[in-house]
């Protein structure tokens, strides 16, 4: 039975994903998605199947890595959907976020081993992109969550879940521009603002720290002064101003540690906030914003008084983090709802079973700081 | 000379294949120096080995001041009193003198070791013997003699009783010699029983009382020193017996070329001065005792070793050989004594061994011709009758004779003319060892020149042409087959050097 | 001649602590920002868990072999002990205990492989790094760890490292370490450990013929290696927030780096704990001052990289004057 069953949802899922290649974006594909049901209809034993569906359906999370509470919050979102919707679920990932190929050997283990549907969250965005071509190819759905895949095989990622990091990005550049506003007004030389990735090959932190970096030159060009942005390749050419540092007032400092560490992303970090011209840091994500606040240990200079202390941005959240906000080390930070992102991811998939129709889903980025951490739409999304 | 400290009765050892002893008597007295002599493998270091305990024997007895004992191990010979100063030494380099001393039992002032007292101790002991070294020398930074005479100190600070001296002056200098001398001297009037094996002859008559001789595991005899001469000694050692029908008369053609002129070779102090020719189809025997330089010779020469100085003329041509591929190109094939470490890789095929040499010429593109390597093996496995199920099969599992065969079809496959065979039959047993010599003859009959280096007497009677005797890395003599005997080989192996 | 030959040891040690003066003036110089007082507290901080590896690899390396297990041991153990300490509420001293206890009994897995299995250390301690990589991850239930910040209840052992007198902070740390060192440069120099451990990887055959227990001491090196992999643990906790499954890889390459940059023979039977503080010192300093004068990352790793291979060739070309 069980057997006849899965047969009969991945016939489903490959004429699905037949059809869905060959559309070319994800509202040609819902055409497509409604004639599942017919040929769920030309077999009439799969239809008897197809009501207790719910318990056999079997999903498979990859998740970039397990180091941070941020993705304890993701796991436990997909739990808790699994267990609403009485699916089974199972959850891996790397060690390490840096460990790309770990990630894509998981990922084809999982297409072996023919889920009704696989959720990823990519480490790289071009490792994994003969992967997808075979769980296309194996008509295994694939839901991107926290990360896409913006290159990926056409049709082979069903729906993307993410944060709109970009989007996230410029939250904290806004945020961070209007308190800082009277400092740079009122600065006689040029003044730095720093910003920490832990990497540059994922999209979420590359879009994050592009999009702090757009934004912030926007609002200071809005107001009148030049920009420049110095320090690693890879945001220095993504940005869309990359400005000429000589004659700029602000100057956006971008560092990225050779190792997605703790202690590699502190010693950037303190390199940064110990030039006297730095009023502002921005951490990209939770192992960088600590790293900003590991260095800050000994250096003690972030606070939250514009002008005297330099004035810090983190992302994500974590007890240490919060901590920090709490005590007036760390200016603010943007959080996003892994929690719900989680949650989410599963629900598409199950929703993809079922032959439904899907499309991206862009989940925000939200800014908490002291005043708000506590409030009730906030408090929820910082994990710990 | 005082008591009988020491006795060893019709000690008996065997090793598989080898009768290592054969109920060997010995005794040493007290405040007596004691030659143990003998050629190569005549048992002298097996008799020691089976006296402190490295070896079991497997009848006999050893009776140590009136006791019957037996020690199971050095260790315990050493705290009965029973020591060997050993050829080879056993010192930690990056440590001081005295703490190599003491090492083992140390003395401490609770937990920190007390230095200060090891180096007062050492100092005593040196005073004692008569040595001159600071016990706060790092050892690695003395020479070889002043190490050996730290090893001298070190086994009489367990309260030596016996001491055995395994070739001590192998690597002193003349001045070190007789410091040593001083020593063993100094110990004998302490009444102290001395057990010196020495190759040297005129050593054993400067320092010795006594003199026992073993030959094959047996024991031949024992004189007193002062009432024989040397000549006396070395019919001893090498007995009456010849086993092999020795070369009569040269195969070498009168008028064959010189392939290979080595002249005025140095490299370091076991190569001195070393001048020779080969000819075509020529087997050139090198013989000498343990550590003469022979393979020494035979490595500079391969260009395994640095040379100091020297010129080397292949078919009458200079040729520069500062490494094994350049010897190699000038069809120089050197086969190792130590087969295992330097002559093949156990652990491959017979056919991937003999192609190693000359791999390139197997090469397809990237890969190796495996059916041409094959083919090649199977040629050599027929020509030279190397027993094996197949080319396929790994080293490994042949005997050591097929062994030697593998290596000497590795460079022959290389085209080389000039062989240097090295302790060719070491190892090997009676009927392989035949099959080898039939072998070498054949290829010098084929017009390959070989140079062959053996400890074996009847060895090199049986074999060479011409033979060239070595002695601490000088060559001291060159004879023709027609008049060698064992005696005057010999004689020149233990010549004394002015 | 001895007088000489102690000098030489002797000498290393001078050369490299120039060096290290040097590394200090060329960043001070290069970068106005170097020249602080914070400067010095961050280099301490991020050094201490270095160091502490550093001390313990040196007595693999001092008998010919090698720990490579150290790097992924000190997270291994440090999540371990925070594990309990964060999620099961145990007291932070008995959380650190068992990071301890953890590092010993690794340390013993490695000296049982090597000194009586006679497994190649290189071998042996990769397996182990694997082992402790794949452990701690276990241990943590994969997630992050972070013991107990700052100003929280059990935060205590931070100041262990670093305490605030009068509003200026102190490394603390550092006056622990120097008496580590102290410490363990007498028990190199001046007891059995010590002695036999050099004997092991000078001579290891005089060793046994002098009626040494070498396997005894063989094991003692690496459970002495074990045993400050995981006191760098505590102060890797100590000095950062969060302590991050699957990391540690690399750790010991820098502990291992700085032991031979400090003049340990890099095939046994030479060296000095003080050597290795002072070694570690350059990579730490190449770590935490490049980044002032701008390098990027990648770059940073190549330099040091550089400095390592310099250090050996030193190392290769000492010996081969030696042999002479």
């Amino acid at each position: 039975m069980k057997k006849k069953l899965l047969a009969t949802l991945l016939g489903v899922a490959m004429v699905a994903s037949l059809l869905v290649g060959c559309g070319s974006s994800a509202e040609e594909a819902a055409p497509a998605a409604e004639a599942a049901p017919a040929a769920e209809a030309e077999a009439p034993a799969a239809e008897e199947a197809a009501a207790p569906a719910a318990g056999d359906l079997e999903f498979k999370i990859v998740v970039k890595s397990f180091q941070s509470s941020y993705w304890q919050a993701a796991v436990t979102g997909v739990n808790q959907a699994a267990e609403e919707l009485g699916v089974s679920v199972e959850c891996n990932g790397p060690n390490a976020e840096s460990d790309i190929a770990d990630q894509v050997n998981m990922l084809t283990n999982y297409i072996n081993a023919q889920p009704d549907g696989i959720g990823l969250a990519a480490c790289d965005q071009s490792a994994v992109l003969d992967a997808l071509q075979m769980a296309m190819d194996a008509g295994i759905p694939v839901v991107c969550f926290d990360s896409g895949v913006p290159d990926a095989p056409a049709g082979s990622v069903l729906s993307t879940i993410a944060t709109d990091n970009y989007g996230a990005g410029a939250t904290a550049a806004d945020n961070l521009y209007a308190a800082l506003k009277d400092t740079i007004a009122s600065a006689t030389a040029p003044v730095r603002i720093g910003e920490v990735n832990q990497e540059s090959t994922s999209e979420s932190i590359t879009q994050r720290g592009l999009g702090f970096i757009d934004k912030f030159t926007e609002l200071a060009k809005a107001d009148g002064y030049t920009v420049a942005v110095v320090g690693n390749e890879f945001y220095v050419n993504g940005a869309k101003d990359k400005g000429d540092e000589a004659s700029a007032n602000i100057i956006i400092e971008v560092a990225v540690p050779a190792q997605t560490t703790v202690e590699l992303c502190a010693t950037e970090a303190s390199a940064i906030m110990n030039k006297s011209d730095v009023i502002g840091m921005f951490g990209s994500n939770q192992v960088a914003a600590e790293g900003i606040l590991s260095a800050n240990e000994n250096l003690d200079v972030l606070g939250t008084e514009p002008g005297t202390k330099i004035l810090a941005a983190g992302f994500d959240a974590g007890s240490v983090i919060k901590q920090a906000i709490r005590d007036g080390k760390m200016f603010g930070a943007v959080t996003q709802s892994p929690l719900a992102m989680g949650k989410t991811t599963v629900e598409t998939l199950y929703a993809i079973a079922n032959g439904e129709t899907v499309s991206d889903i862009a989940t925000d980025g939200y800014w908490y700081d002291t005043t708000n951490m506590d409030s009730a739409d906030i408090a929820p999304n910082l994990y710990d | 000379m005082g008591e009988v400290i020491l006795e060893m009765k019709e000690i008996d050892k065997t090793f598989p294949g080898v009768h290592a002893l054969d109920h060997v008597n010995f005794e040493v007295r007290k405040g007596e120096v004691h030659a143990l002599m003998g050629e190569n493998g005549a048992g002298k270091s097996t008799l020691m080995k089976v006296l402190t305990g490295i070896y079991t024997k497997d009848s006999g007895s050893i009776i140590y001041e009136g006791k019957d004992i037996e020690f199971h191990g050095a260790r315990e010979a050493q705290d009965a009193g029973v020591v060997i100063v050993h050829q080879e030494l056993n010192m930690v380099g990056h440590l001081t003198v005295a703490q190599n001393i003491f090492i083992g039992r140390e003395f401490k002032k609770g937990i920190k070791i007390d230095d200060k007292k090891m180096n007062e101790e050492a100092k005593k002991l040196f005073d004692r013997l008569n040595i001159d070294i600071d016990p706060t020398a790092t050892m690695s930074d003395l020479t070889v003699g002043k190490q050996q005479m730290c090893e001298i100190a070190k086994a009489i600070s367990h309260e030596a009783k016996v001491i055995i001296f395994d070739e001590p002056s192998a690597a002193l200098t003349e001045s070190e010699i007789e410091d040593l001398f001083k020593i063993i001297r100094d110990l004998r009037e302490q009444q102290m029983a001395i057990v010196y094996i020495s190759h040297r002859m005129d050593e054993i008559k400067v320092i010795t009382d006594r003199v026992t001789v073993m030959r094959d595991g047996c024991y031949v005899g024992t004189l007193i020193t002062d009432e024989c001469t040397k000549d006396d000694i070395i019919n001893m050692m090498v007995g009456r017996v010849i086993y092999e029908e020795p070369k009569t008369k040269s195969m070498v053609a009168p008028d064959a070329p010189v392939v290979l002129k080595v002249e005025h070779l140095n490299a370091g102090k076991m190569v001195q001065d070393v001048s020779f020719e080969l000819r075509k189809g020529e087997i050139l025997g090198f013989s000498g005792l343990m550590g003469a330089g022979r393979t020494e010779t035979a490595r500079a020469i391969f260009g395994a070793d640095p040379k100091e100085s020297g010129d080397i003329y292949v078919n009458g041509e200079k040729v520069v050989i500062n490494s094994p591929q350049d010897a190699v190109k000038h069809g120089i094939g050197y086969l190792s004594e130590d087969r295992k470490r330097f002559g093949i890789v156990v652990q491959k095929s017979v056919a991937e061994n003999t192609t190693m040499a000359d791999l390139p010429n197997y090469i397809k593109g990237i890969f190796i011709n495996k059916k041409k390597e094959r083919e090649v093996a199977q040629k050599f496995v027929d020509s030279l009758n190397t027993k094996t199920p197949g080319v396929d099969q790994l080293v490994v599992n042949l005997s050591g004779g097929n062994q030697q065969k593998v290596v000497i079809a590795k460079w022959l496959c290389k085209n080389c003319d000039i062989l240097i065979f090295d302790e060719p039959t070491r190892g090997i047993d009676v009927g392989a060892k035949n099959e080898i010599y039939k072998l070498m003859n054949k290829l010098a009959a084929e017009g390959k020149s070989i140079i062959m280096i053996s400890s074996e007497m009847t060895e090199i009677l049986r074999m060479s042409d011409r033979v060239v005797v070595m002695c601490e890395g000088r060559k001291t003599g060159e004879i023709a087959i027609e008049e060698a005997t064992q005696e005057n080989i010999m004689n020149m192996a233990t010549r004394e050097i002015g | 001649m001895e007088i000489k030959k102690s000098k030489k040891i002797f000498k290393q040690e001078v050369i490299v602590f120039l060096v290290v003066i040097a590394l200090l003036l060329f960043f001070c110089l290069m970068s106005p920002d170097f020249r602080k007082y914070t400067t010095i507290l961050t280099i301490m901080d991020y050094s201490y868990y270095i160091v502490l590896m550093s001390i313990g690899v040196t007595f693999p390396l001092i008998t010919g072999g090698v720990d490579l297990s150290i790097g992924t041991g000190l997270i291994c153990y440090s999540l371990a002990g925070g594990y309990l300490v964060v999620h099961a509420g145990w007291p932070t001293g008995l959380g650190m205990l068992v990071s301890i206890l953890f590092g010993v009994a690794i340390g013993t897995l490695n000296g049982v492989l090597i000194g009586v299995m006679d497994l190649p250390p290189f071998l042996a301690t990769l397996c182990t790094c694997m082992i402790t990589r794949g452990l701690g991850s276990i241990c943590a239930k994969n997630f992050g760890v972070s013991w107990p910040t700052a100003g929280t209840p059990g935060s205590w052992f931070r100041s262990i490292f670093k305490i605030t007198v009068n509003g200026t902070k102190l490394p603390l740390g550092f006056v622990w370490v120097l008496m580590l060192v102290l410490i363990m440069n007498f028990v190199l120099k001046h007891t059995k450990m010590g002695r036999y451990t050099i004997a092991i990887g000078s001579n290891k055959e005089a060793a046994i013929l002098s009626g040494i227990n070498v396997k005894f001491y063989h094991i003692m090196a690496y459970v002495i290696s074990g045993f400050f992999a995981a006191l760098a643990s505590i102060a890797y906790s100590a000095v950062f927030a969060t302590v991050q499954p699957g990391t540690g890889a690399g750790f010991e390459l820098e502990a291992i780096g700085g032991a031979i940059v400090g003049g340990v023979s890099a095939t046994g039977g030479a060296g000095s704990i003080v050597g290795s503080l002072i070694g570690v010192f350059v990579i730490c300093l190449l770590k935490t001052g490049l980044p002032f004068i701008g390098l990027q990352a990648n770059w940073q790793q190549i330099v040091t990289g550089l400095v390592l291979i310099g250090a050996v060739m030193v190392d290769i070309i000492k010996r081969k004057r030696e042999k002479k």
